[in-house]
């Protein structure tokens, strides 16, 4: 009777164990053309399961032909399956006064186990000086 | 006593399923998590989101520095809608409009449209007053022209469906035809019908 009990349960166990488990390997080239210019960056974690999942690798910034600040997060899935998560850009001006965007969606996202995903927006004027994103687990 | 427990707590958990199920009207952030999501039509936040990559996309390009006179002049031409939905295409135009002109980089033309029809008719009249009195052309002819479509891909394998919505945009030099920037966003939303309804 145990045994008709516990075998679906250990086949069921291992399933949600072994079903959902991804990896990624990747390849690039080693010598890189492109100068990331990377800028320093400041964290504020309240959800510290997502953050053990999906972690920040780096910030950098560019300026567009237009003069709108782009800015591009690194991102990395510390585990071994897909996470989602939404994600929301906020940009400020040189007062730090939040910059009205009528298109500043919450765009919901996922990644691999163990990849590593870059996301990027464009200021919505050239007057965005500061910016913040709001991650949270989908 | 077994019994008298499992009967006890059922009884207490049955009025808190009924209850659960109703949701009190409340508001919600548009676009924001909590809104609804469906499979086979385009929701609020995929036009906010289409419009984003659009916009972005198109001020980081730099086309519209290009122009002689800055700000570049719009004129929204035709967006066709290729979905089994109805739906008003300026849900997608009006937000990038709007994008636009606070980025300072585009205005868009009121008084130009498609076969001739003004979106503001009153102020085609006054812009023409204007011109027959003065005997001069007031009107700005516009740099570029915005055409797209809105295209749904439909995909079902059991219970599961997918419908992938692509936001095709292209942006045409009104002086010689080209396009000069082209873009393209694809939502995919996927579900699966309830096996149990109420």
């Amino acid at each position: 009777m145990k045994t008709r009990i516990l075998l679906p349960l250990a086949g069921a166990a291992l399933l949600a164990v072994t079903g959902c488990r991804t990896s990624m390997n990747s390849i690039e080239n080693a010598q890189k053309t492109g100068q990331r210019q990377m800028i320093s960056d400041s964290r504020v974690i309240t959800d510290g399961s997502l953050a053990k999942k999906v972690s920040f690798v780096g910030v950098n910034q560019t300026m567009t032909p237009g003069g709108f600040l782009k800015i591009q997060i690194e991102l990395l899935n510390r585990k071994h399956s897909l996470q989602r998560f939404s994600y929301q850009f906020e940009w400020f001006d040189a007062n730090g006064m939040q910059i009205n965007n009528i298109v500043s969606p919450t765009v919901p996202d996922e990644i691999e186990g163990g990849e590593s995903k870059f996301i990027s927006s464009v200021a919505p004027t050239s007057a965005c000086k500061d910016f913040r994103v709001k991650f949270i687990e989908n | 006593m077994k019994k008298y427990i499992l009967l006890s707590i059922m009884t207490a958990a049955l009025p808190l399923v009924f209850v659960g199920c109703a949701t009190k009207a409340h508001y919600i952030q548009t676009g924001g998590r909590e809104s609804l999501v469906t499979v086979n039509s385009i929701n609020i936040q995929d036009f906010i989101q289409a419009a984003n990559d659009a916009t972005s996309d198109l001020l980081a390009s730099g086309v519209l520095d290009k122009v002689a006179n800055p700000p570049a002049v719009l004129a929204i031409s035709r967006i066709v809608n290729n979905t089994g939905q109805q739906i008003d295409t300026d849900l997608l135009t009006k937000k990038i409009r709007v994008a636009l002109l606070n980025s300072g980089k585009a205005q868009t033309t009121t008084t130009m449209g498609l076969g001739g029809t003004a979106e503001d008719p009153m102020a085609k009249g006054l812009q023409q007053e204007a011109e027959f009195k003065s005997d001069q052309k007031a009107t700005r002819t516009p740099d570029f022209t915005l055409s797209g479509k809105i295209i749904q891909t439909i995909a079902k394998d059991g219970n599961t469906s997918q419908s992938t919505f692509s936001f095709q945009l292209s942006l045409t030099d009104a002086k010689n035809g080209l396009a000069v920037w082209e873009g393209e966003k694809e939502i995919t939303k996927q579900g699966g019908r309830p096996s149990v309804g109420f």
